[in-house]
């Protein structure tokens, strides 16, 4: 019986020895579960900030390719350097082919191009395949993510947007500047309508409403 | 950012006197100095849980009324560790091949390490150090840039090495923190037996 007691004693005393540890091993998965989604905002950020920067790289490197072929007027070279250039593309179709940047919310974002598997809501801001790209005339760029607080929401804080405010989109070397001219909100059925200026080249964000699971919010700009 | 050393002390002793809340600040600093100084002599427990409970609270207050800019300056620094993760500097991965090969040679010239210790080490310096080899051929076959570091992410086989090798890195630097930890306080232990 004494033998007994004493191994009793001995395996609940050791349990209550390891229950600190147990509980400090809950609270760190409870702390990295409760930090895993701002740190996976924080790392997709930072590899933005590397897509934007090989981004404007590239952009670099085409005006200089551009500018050396007026100077040298060598067209073999130039043929050749188009090809590479579009082989480059097809292999690397997570490539920028533009960027949205709103000053005022702090978002710079890249796009892909709409044929690219990364045309995705779920990896990036994504091209609607009903829109135009920003170099066509009278056209509308038509460019859609989540917002709320995944990492995955792109325009998180286009609510704080106002009428006025000023965007631009860089594509093909070039920049279009925007302004905000309208927003309004349709419910959320699958399609939206958007009411736009047919006389101006526009770009147009979509959005979920903030703080609105059955409404999405739909900012035009305007063409500068 | 021009001035002279003169200039730069003067403007450093003036620098708490140039509002009420600096004064307050450095006020309060000085207050906590004293109780902390006075207290090594008296050894009041009751004292030293105050002056804690009154660091906290000062430091509780600084994140209730600037809580966002806190929040961004936590966000840019865990920024910054990423970037030196995922896509660091030529000088800081320099820096960290430089590390790898002097645990190297103090792993070999010391006898008196166990021989289990030894081969982790060498296997871990070693591939780290052979990646960085891999990536400055690439960058000789590439033609890259090493300056800019869009020129360098931009290869996909140069991101896949860089990862790599600080993935393998932060072991061989874990490993040995963790080894000196222990043999530390198992050396402690043996002392007080």
């Amino acid at each position: 019986m004494w033998l007994e007691n004493q191994k009793m004693q001995r395996k609940s005393k050791n349990i209550k020895s390891q229950l600190p540890k147990v509980g400090f091993l809950f609270l760190i998965v409870g702390i990295l579960i409760f930090i895993s989604t701002p740190l996976k905002k924080l790392k997709g950020e930072v590899f933005e900030e590397m897509r934007l920067a090989i981004f404007q790289l590239n952009i670099n490197e085409t005006n200089n390719t551009t500018i050396n072929n007026v100077n040298t007027e060598n067209l073999e070279v130039t043929s050749e350097n188009t090809t590479e250039a579009e082989e480059n593309d097809k292999k690397a179709n997570y490539s920028y082919i533009g960027e949205l940047s709103i000053p005022k919310i702090k978002l710079r974002r890249g796009f892909v191009s709409k044929e690219s598997r990364y045309n995705n809501i779920e990896y990036n801001i994504t091209i609607a395949q009903e829109a135009n790209y920003p170099d066509v005339p009278l056209g509308n760029f038509i460019l859609m993510a989540h917002s709320g607080n995944a990492y995955i929401s792109f325009f998180d804080k286009l609510y704080k947007l106002q009428i006025g405010d000023e965007a631009s989109v860089s594509y093909n070397a070039n920049t279009y500047n925007y302004r905000l001219t309208n927003i309004y909100n349709q419910a959320k059925t699958g399609t939206v309508a958007i009411y736009r200026n047919p006389n101006m080249k526009t770009l147009t964000l979509i959005t979920c409403t903030h703080n609105d699971d059955y409404n999405q919010t739909i900012y035009i700009f305007e063409e500068i | 950012m021009d001035l002279s050393i003169l200039e730069q002390l003067m403007t450093f002793i003036t620098l708490p006197f140039q509002s009420f809340l600096t004064i307050e600040i450095l006020l309060i600093f000085i207050i906590l100095l004293i109780f902390l100084l006075y207290n090594e002599k008296r050894k009041n427990n009751k004292v030293k849980i105050a002056i804690i409970a009154l660091i906290i609270f000062f430091f509780s207050l600084l994140v209730f009324y600037f809580f966002d800019d806190i929040v961004t300056v936590l966000s840019e620094i865990i920024k910054t560790i990423m970037r030196c993760f995922y896509f660091p500097n030529i000088v800081f991965y320099n820096l960290t091949a430089i590390i790898s090969l002097v645990i190297l040679i103090y792993t070999i010239l010391k006898n008196n390490l166990t021989k289990l210790n030894k081969i982790i080490t060498y296997i871990l310096t070693l591939i780290h150090l052979y990646l960085f080899t891999n990536f400055i051929s690439l960058a000789i076959t590439n033609n890259t840039s090493l300056t800019d570091i869009a020129n360098i992410y931009q290869h996909d086989n140069m991101f896949i090495i860089v990862l790599f090798s600080q993935i393998i890195f932060i072991i061989l630097i874990l490993y040995k923190v963790i080894y000196h930890f222990c043999y530390i306080r198992h050396s402690k232990l043996k002392n007080t037996k």
